[in-house]
């Protein structure tokens, strides 16, 4: 099954009462216009003559007429509160998968995501959309093809020669609809990506608010705005235009089919055997008549569109996932609670050894990345590693926590090799501090525990260990002062602070730390790292350090530092067998030394 | 006080000469229609009164090429509408960016990239959906409706004046219940941002919740905003829905009464079977658009919710009001700073952020801002820039309050390099001018060379054309340091630049630094002592306060002052 369509069944069966009951409700929308056009049969077969001539029962049709349509608005309010539900749900569901699988699947996440995050939001909205309302056009459809089938009935009972005729357009309008399938998916693809650049765009320049502004850039980034608008727009218009050129061909087939009623009734009426009712009937019928193939013209537009979406989201998913699991009935939690997320259970693989084997990513044709890495980090110890910018350090980091796939190479925990990395090297094993921390618009108790489930004792060892304490004295409601984004404006220093604290929270057995100390004075970075120490003897803190640092007081506790120098590994040992035997290291520390030495009076 | 939605609007006006097309194309495609019927009318009338054959199929056959000239036209409107309200949205968007871009700090600190897309992007697709729907279904509507209702005066005056009374109620009825639904219809827009300004934060900090173990806990946030946002659609849809229905009951009502007024006069005699047929015909004519605009009703309210969020964000007054009498920075030279009595505090916020902040800069000297995280050094450093203006007491370079100077000036004139880089997915060229044109490639060259990105450049296959990618922190701030020597500021402000620099490569830059701050002011905040070994004086900031401030040699030579016991700690040489 083509992968769109598998998702397609998937969100009608994962709630198929819903889907069911919704569409029931549906159909009499579709179907309750046929009663319409017979009471209009029967007027107009009253005022023109062919009945007797009585007033009051073309106006009892009249009423009815009303009627019919008071009963149509009834189902149709029923029908569509009914339908939000399934609407909401299949799009939570679609986008909680996908989220999910970036969050939680295995595999690293990192390459699956587009270039912004602004983009990323595009996905989740839009081809989301694209994708429930093919499978909601599948509602209309039963409810037009139903209304088709009777209606042509009931002509053909009248006259079988013009509904014969009558089929001809409507079939044209299909073909016309298939053909132009191939053009609009192009040019909607199209459409589609300049409106995710225009978005990736806005994201940056609301990103780097703060260098446009202190650069006075301003007019040049809009003129980067305007070029990607004018591109946008152009696409757009296109778009717009074929899906319109489809639009006016159903259009003009509701009127070529009145044409053709009137041409072949010609002879009829003037016999008198195709009466004006009659008339009124088929003009009545066609226009609803024609919602079967502008349906199945609306379907056929967006089966392309929503193909694009299935593969743009399915390229979100891990590599071992599929538009199977983008669409799996995972819950869908409108009225209760989801239930919390239930404490990793114990383990006994407490850590002794990790290990990386010939680690190596290359991150592009540039050939920068690690290079055949070997890396021991034993239970107990301090690790440090240090070299120049760009010399893989973060990268390192990253490929051994499995946030980034490793092209070659492998990572051992306790001597055996680790599976998937990015699932199992987790609290409560491993924990991370990143180079660039992010914190949600959320309470900083919720940031720190991030569902965790610890008391407010655990989480104020943790800010303490962060050397955090006294930021959380000056914040205006504690614990539950509002971060982030959105909230209270942390400073750099802080910000790294709280990323170490929601680390040390978690209690791994394997503390790693991406230059935690870059935003930090002197003070509260002895500070920190007496700490964390400190903690590690009395069993209260995580026993084992990776930190990638190029400073004095980092390096002079490692008990082994790691050098990287353009992603290999060029020397390894305590510091001062390094500074003995490995001329980069003495580079680095010598520049170190000068720089920190540097000062006079 | 917001913008009214008649401010937002003007931003979509289209020129004169796209407005006479459309308005052509617009006459056309209503036009058209409404001759069609008189054709059918003629036909059922000849048709019973026995005419011939060939004249009848002449009348089908001119109903037909009528009937489709008239789709052609309405194509042709469709064109041209989307192609006006894509431009008329394009200068919106501008127009919102412009201004957004324009707002302070502290706008932007509450206000995330993925928020103000979806309030620059989202709710303006909103409205260019709405503009081109307006223009096709609720002008060419209206103008048919007109149309119709004046045929039907011509073919009786009493039909036509109560099809016209109807038309007005109806119209009436949806204008009123169309404010109704506009609040439900804002929240329910309110909770779909908060739910993708959520997803962003958490995309953007994917890696930190992977190897936090947070993912599932994340999930289990976005359900919540999930159903808060299905509790808000739900609400919106029940309200849109029975606006929906009543709305075409109440048309059919319409129908009904016209066709019951033509049933009564038919039988007085004064009207044909085939003016019946006619004033049918001009009823479903008039209920297709009706029913579209109904149909595009909840694409109104979400265009309404979205014009005042629009009118929102333009009401948003820029908190630094431009100079009434703009005088320009002194344009060559070092520029004196002097920051006299500068308090501040967040508009929203009592607490104080700066109080009594007093130095003095004379030009060409460079001055190290020391003290905590989160004492307000950075604060300090925006207010230099003129991201903000003072509370209290004023901000004072090259002997001019900021808030007298020409802002174009302040910018040219002053640069910063922060901590956190922003790079574009642009290429290498527009990343250091910051899209600027600038043709002079050896100077870029030149420069990348001075802070050490020499040989990185040569590695890029396209050199300065090639697209942005991975590159390192590092790399990222020594490009951030490029930025900063191709303009030529009178100050610079270093936020704590050099702190992600490896030793090896800070010393690569370092001379280029001194070469930037040489003749010019300088103000740096590091959280290295060493990094400040050049400046002239050292301020040490504790909780927004100064509270040691004098020559660095002085401080450090005095073993009693604040900024000589961080040394000693720092254990670095004096």
């Amino acid at each position: 099954m083509k992968p769109v369509m598998l998702v397609a069944t998937r969100l009608a069966r994962f709630d198929l009462r819903r889907y069911l009951v919704g569409a029931l409700l549906w159909m009499p929308v579709s179907v309750i216009p046929l009663a319409g056009g017979l009471v209009l049969q029967q007027l107009f077969d009253h005022i023109g003559g062919h009945r007797p001539a009585a007033l009051e029962q073309a106006l009892w049709l009249c009423a009815a007429f009303v009627g019919v349509e008071v009963v149509r608005g009834v189902v149709i309010v029923v029908a569509w509160t009914y339908g939000v539900y399934w609407w909401a749900a299949a799009a939570t569901l679609l986008r909680s998968n996908a989220l999910r699988s970036i969050l939680t699947a295995r595999g690293a996440a990192a390459t699956r995501l587009p270039h912004s995050s602004g983009e990323s939001v595009a996905r989740f909205r839009d081809d989301v959309s694209d994708v429930v309302e093919f499978v909601d056009e599948s509602v209309a459809l039963a409810g037009a093809a139903l209304f088709g089938g009777a209606a042509l009935a009931i002509m053909a009972s009248i006259d079988p020669v013009i509904t014969l005729v009558l089929a001809l357009p409507m079939v044209a309008i299909g073909v016309l609809s298939r053909l132009m399938n191939a053009v609009i998916r192009r040019l909607h693809r199209r459409a589609r990506e300049l409106g995710a650049a225009v978005t990736a765009v806005l994201g940056e320049t609301f990103g780097g608010v703060l260098t446009i502004k202190t650069a006075g850039a301003e007019e040049a980034v809009m003129r980067r705005l305007r070029e990607h608008n004018g591109r946008r727009r152009n696409a757009a218009v296109k778009d717009r235009l074929a899906t319109d050129l489809l639009g006016t061909a159903t259009g003009a087939t509701v009127e070529i089919s009145v044409g053709l009623v009137l041409l072949l009734s010609a002879t009829a009426m003037r016999r008198g055997d195709f009466t004006v009712g009659d008339l009124a009937l088929f003009t009545s019928y066609v226009g609803w008549l024609t919602a079967l193939p502008r349906t199945i013209g609306v379907i056929l537009y967006r089966l392309p569109q929503a193909e694009v979406s299935t593969e743009r989201l399915t390229r979100l998913m891990a590599p071992h996932e599929d538009a199977g699991d983008l669409s799996r009935n995972t819950g869908v939690w409108f009225h209760r609670q989801r239930p919390a997320v239930p404490p990793p259970p114990d383990r006994d693989d407490a850590l002794e050894v990790v290990e990386a084997r010939g680690l190596t990513v290359r991150h592009d044709a540039s050939g920068r990345g690690v290079h055949e890495v070997d890396l021991r980090v034993r239970r107990g110890s301090f690790t440090v590693i240090t070299g120049a910018v760009g010399a893989g350090k973060t990268t390192l980091v990253r490929a051994l926590l499995g946030l980034l796939p490793a092209d070659e190479g492998a990572i051992l925990w306790n001597g055996v090799r680790v599976d998937d990395p990015g699932t199992f090297m987790v609290p409560g094993r491993v924990a991370y501090a990143s180079q660039v921390p992010r914190l949600f618009s959320e309470s900083l108790r919720e940031n720190l525990l991030l569902g965790r489930r610890a008391g407010d004792d655990e989480i104020e060892r943790a800010l303490l260990l962060a050397a955090f304490e006294d930021d959380l004295a000056a914040m205006p409601e504690g614990m539950d002062t509002v971060v982030g984004p959105r909230g209270v404006r942390l400073s750099g220093g802080q910000l790294q602070r709280a990323t170490a604290a929601r680390a040390l929270v978690r209690r791994p057995d394997l503390l790693v730390v991406d230059d935690l100390s870059s935003a930090l004075d002197v003070e509260t970075e002895r500070l920190l790292w007496d700490r964390i120490a400190h903690a590690a003897r009395e069993g209260s803190g995580p026993e084992t350090l990776l930190v990638v640092s190029h400073r004095k007081a980092a390096l002079e506790r490692a008990d082994q530092v790691v050098v990287l120098d353009r992603g290999r590994v060029v020397g390894r040992g305590p510091l001062d067998e390094l500074l003995d035997g490995c001329a980069e290291m003495r580079r680095l520390w010598s520049e170190e030394l000068v720089t920190e030495a540097e000062e006079s009076s | 006080m917001a913008a009214s939605a008649g401010d937002v609007l003007r931003h979509l006006r289209p020129g004169p000469r796209s407005a006479a097309a459309l308005t052509a194309a617009v006459v056309a495609a209503t036009a058209l229609p409404l001759a069609a019927p008189q054709l059918t009318r003629g036909f059922v009338d000849d048709a019973i009164g026995g005419a011939s054959t060939r004249h009848l199929t002449l009348l089908a056959l001119g109903y037909l090429a009528l009937a489709v000239a008239g789709q052609v036209a309405r194509l042709l409107t469709a064109w041209l509408a989307s192609r006006l309200a894509w431009d008329g949205t394009n200068r919106l968007r501008e127009r919102l960016a412009e201004h957004a871009l324009g707002l302070d700090m502290a706008f932007h600190g509450r206000h995330t990239p993925g928020e103000m897309i979806e309030r620059v992007d989202g709710d303006v697709v909103a409205v260019a959906d709405f503009v081109v729907a307006f223009l096709m279904d609720v002008v060419a509507g209206l103008l048919l409706l007109a149309g119709v209702i004046v045929m039907v005066l011509t073919i009786d005056v009493r039909l036509g004046a109560v099809l016209l009374v109807y038309c007005l109620l109806i119209g009436y009825g949806m204008a009123r219940a169309q404010r109704l639904a506009v609040p439900s219809a804002a929240r329910s827009r309110a909770a779909g941002a908060a739910l993708f300004g959520n997803l962003e934060e958490r995309l953007a900090g994917a890696e930190d919740l992977r190897a936090n173990g947070a993912g599932e806990h994340a999930v289990n946030r976005f359900h919540q905003a999930s159903a808060a946002l299905f509790h808000a659609e739900n609400r919106d849809a029940r309200i849109g829905t029975t606006l929906l229905a009543g709305t075409s009951v109440a048309f059919a009502a319409g129908t009904a009464i016209v066709l019951g007024l033509a049933a009564w006069t038919r039988q007085s005699g004064t009207l044909t079977v085939g003016t019946a047929v006619l004033l049918f015909q001009y009823t479903l004519m008039v209920r297709a658009p009706f029913e579209r605009l109904i149909d595009q009703l909840r694409q109104y309210q979400t265009a309404l919710a979205g014009l005042t969020r629009i009118g929102e964000l333009l009401a948003e007054r820029r908190t630094l009001p431009p100079p009434a009498d703009p005088r320009p920075l002194p344009p060559k030279g070092p520029l004196s700073l002097e920051l006299d009595g500068v308090g501040f505090a967040y508009a929203d916020d009592v607490t104080r952020v700066l109080s009594d902040v007093t130095i003095t800069l004379a030009p060409g000297e460079t001055l190290g801002l020391v003290g905590r995280t989160g004492s307000g050094k950075t604060t300090i450093a925006r207010m230099v820039l003129r991201l903000y203006d003072p509370t209290e007491g004023a901000v004072r370079i090259g002997g001019l309050d900021l808030r007298d100077a020409d802002p174009a000036s302040v910018r040219a004139r002053t640069c910063v390099v922060t901590q956190d880089v922003q790079l574009f997915a642009a290429s290498v060229r527009d990343n250091l001018t910051l899209f600027r044109p600038l043709d002079d490639d050896h100077r870029l060259r030149a420069v990348l060379a001075d802070v050490g990105l020499g040989e990185w450049l040569a590695t890029l296959p396209d050199g300065l054309d090639t697209e942005l990618r991975g590159v390192s922190a590092g790399e990222a701030q020594l490009l951030a340091f490029a930025r900063a020597f191709l303009t030529d500021p009178g100050l610079v402000v270093l936020d704590e630049a050099s702190s992600r620099l490896d030793p090896a490569t800070e010393r690569r830059i370092e001379q280029s630094v001194d070469r930037l701050l040489k003749d010019r002011t300088g103000v740096l905040i590091a959280h290295r002592l060493s990094s400040l070994s050049r400046v002239d004086k050292i301020a040490v900031v504790d909780g927004g306060r100064i509270v040691e401030y004098g020559y660095r040699h002085e401080l450090a030579a005095d073993p009693d002052s604040r900024f000589s016991r961080m040394l000693d700690m720092g254990q670095v040489r004096r």
